[in-house]
């Protein structure tokens, strides 16, 4: 069985492979398999799993890919991530996928759905709109038209029919995904020496480019590996870090973090592989409405989904209390509207709260790290050193 | 020494490697302390090397040392039980050098840094040198070797100076074709040292003015052991309004940011002892 370094290295090579070879291999041994490009936030994977398809996270090519012709796509008060993606693209990265889901996000995204359709990238780029009413008469109807809708789309191009058999299966290799997933989290909120935080975000996000069934065998041998006693803890902070779920930080800012002396314990990068917080039902004869019922009543909080009936703020600082964190580092991206429209709000509870926290911006290819490590560490040594703000 | 809990702090600078052993309790004792130049060596092994150094010096063993703290650059030392931000620590080891401290300015190698703080010790604001090496210690180091001076000379040669040549106080760059020029041009030694400690001290009295300093402020970091440094910031200071009694330096100055952060580790293990019995 591989060790915890070479499972880590792998799941790196995995996460930033921007020609997803993985993903292209695994589809060239069937002529049925299709890959589906889909962006964050969450997109509900198991109906291409259970299609003979494979779900592929795209990301934005980070600080691996230089931005040519992105910039002239988007205006420069727009968010990095589109021009990341679109570049990718344009320039090759996406041969091989069949098709293109954006879901509900913001209007970049839309628009970045509209630039696929128009450029004629993959075989159909489908914005996926998600419910905004939770009752499920009607958000959970409309939801299930939005699954329908792709998958017939997939079917015009494998012809496989989604089974209730099939689907049913395929919820079940994600529910044990997102259990796995979640058992990390928990050891690492006891012990989160024995896992950085830029491992966990490179394991997590290597499950978005390769078969479920994959990623859960690594993911257990990994929980296997941090399950067994090793190193001491240093004396850090621990923060939940919030604000980045769908243009990611680059690395380096998850490591500046680390270095300057927090552990952390939870975050929101890798939001869609955890967005289900419950274990869909995997027996039913109706597993849309399932997986419906599931994202309408236990889906994350995130600035993407409007939730007046159970609001954000309230459920991060249960987060936060249940981590046992000792504060907040708010990482938006900049020009990223619905991360930074509930900012304020996200602070107002914090302060009510008492719970300590900091903000500051980035995009996926910031390169300089100075400042964030010097204001992450001055929010860590007051923390260490000072029961109160000054 | 008294029954104190050991701790050692480890500043990782861009030059120089200061580490300091302490004894710590009410009454808090540096027990020793060792400067290392880097000289273009890996600084984590010449971390590590400090550490032994002073282990070995006072015979003692690792397991001795109850935490060890590093700051600066010091996220790389290996043994470290917990790293603090520089500002914290430069704080921490003012105040341990002096009462009632109400600005800190840390003269480093890269840059400077004024620092304001409350009667703890905590940091309330700062500001700092851009980019250009001209404000750092580093400027002073380069010039010192095109003149063949040892960098322990500066400070007494510059206190030999009667008309001072000020350098371009903009660029590292331009400073430096400026002292070829005043070289060539037959300036003495002493008036281009001096010239070179005004444009760094320019900046001091710039960074102070701009976060409205009064009261007590020590100067901390390499810089501050050179006395010709803590001279013309004293004469700048006079200049602008600002008291020059109120600047003081204490030769402990160039291991503050060590000091600090063995402070703070004393305070720390404590703390975290205390946590653990609570629960």
């Amino acid at each position: 069985m591989p060790n915890l370094k070479e499972l880590a290295d792998k799941c790196e090579n995995l996460a930033f492979d921007l020609n997803f070879t993985e993903a292209k291999s695994w589809k060239a041994k069937d002529s049925k398999r299709v890959i589906i490009g889909y962006m964050p936030v969450y997109f509900p994977r198991e109906i291409i799993h259970a299609v003979n398809g494979l779900a592929v996270g795209i990301l934005g090519g980070g600080d691996r890919k230089q931005i040519v012709v992105g910039d002239a796509y988007y205006q420069s008060y727009i968010c990095h991530i589109p021009r990341g993606i679109i570049e990718m693209a344009l320039s090759g990265h996406f041969t091989g996928f069949d098709g293109f889901v954006f879901p509900s996000i913001c209007d970049v995204i839309r628009n970045l759905s509209g630039m696929f359709q128009m450029s004629k990238i993959g075989q159909f780029a489908k914005y996926m709109d998600f419910p905004q009413d939770f009752n499920p008469e009607i958000g959970g109807k409309f939801y299930i038209q939005e699954m329908d809708s792709v998958l017939s789309k997939i079917k015009e191009i494998n012809g496989v029919e989604l089974t209730v058999e099939n689907l049913n299966r395929s919820i079940g290799l994600y529910n044990k995904n997102r259990k796995l997933i979640e058992r990390i989290y928990d050891i690492r909120q006891s012990y989160p020496w024995r896992l950085s935080a830029v491992d966990t975000y490179h394991i997590i996000r290597a499950g978005m480019v390769i078969p479920v069934e994959e990623h859960n065998e690594i993911l257990e041998q990994l929980i296997e590996e941090i399950s067994k006693e090793f190193g001491d803890p240093m004396d850090k902070i621990k923060v939940v870090v919030t604000g980045a779920f769908c243009e990611q930080p680059p690395v380096s800012l998850i490591r500046t973090i680390e270095l300057a002396g927090c552990y952390v314990v939870d975050d929101d990068f890798m939001l869609g592989s955890r967005w289900l917080q419950t274990q869909v039902d995997d027996t039913t004869d109706n597993p849309k409405l399932a997986l419906s019922d599931a994202y309408l009543n236990y889906s994350a909080f995130s600035s993407s989904v409007y939730d007046v009936g159970n609001p954000k703020s309230k459920r991060l600082i249960e987060l936060v209390k249940r981590r046992k964190a000792d504060g907040i580092i708010f990482a938006a991206p900049s020009f990223c509207d619905p991360a930074l429209l509930d900012k304020p709000i996200y602070n107002q509870e914090c302060d009510k709260a008492g719970i300590r926290y900091i903000n500051f911006q980035y995009h996926e290819n910031i390169g300089q790290f100075k400042v964030i490590k010097e204001q992450v560490g001055a929010f860590s040594d007051s923390i260490k050193l000072w029961d109160v703000e000054a | 020494m008294d029954n104190g809990i050991i701790t050692i702090g480890i500043d990782v600078g861009s030059s120089y490697v200061k580490t300091v052993l302490l004894s710590y309790s009410e009454n808090i004792e540096i027990l020793d302390h060792h400067i290392e130049k880097i000289r273009k060596r890996n600084p984590a092994i010449v971390a590590e090397e400090s550490i032994n150094f002073l282990l070995d010096k006072n015979n003692l063993v690792y397991e001795d040392i109850v935490y060890l703290a590093s700051t600066g650059e010091g996220e790389m030392v290996e043994r470290k039980k917990g790293h603090f931000y520089s500002m914290t620590t430069h704080a921490r080891g003012a105040t341990f050098l002096f009462n009632n401290v109400d600005f800190v300015v840390d003269m480093g190698a890269l840059y400077v840094k004024a620092i304001k703080i409350d009667k703890v010790g905590r940091v309330l604001d700062y500001k700092m040198t851009g980019q250009c090496a001209s404000g750092s210690g580093q400027f002073i180091e380069n010039i010192s070797r095109y003149l063949g001076l040892a960098i322990s000379e500066v400070g007494e040669m510059s206190l030999k100076s009667k008309a001072p040549e000020t350098p371009s106080g903009i660029c590292a760059v331009l400073a430096e074709t400026d002292v070829i020029n005043m070289v060539s041009r037959g300036i003495s030694t002493p008036d281009i040292v001096k010239g070179i400690h005004i444009s760094v001290a320019n900046r001091v009295i710039k960074l102070l003015n701009s976060l409205k300093a009064d009261g007590t402020i020590v100067l901390t970091g390499g810089m501050a052991s050179n006395i010709g440094m803590v001279q013309t910031v004293k004469e700048l200071a006079e200049k602008a309004g600002l008291n020059p009694d109120n600047i003081k330096a204490h030769p402990n100055s160039i291991v503050a940011g060590a000091l600090g952060a063995a402070i703070w580790a004393g305070f720390r293990y404590n703390k975290l002892n205390a946590k653990a019995l609570s629960n």
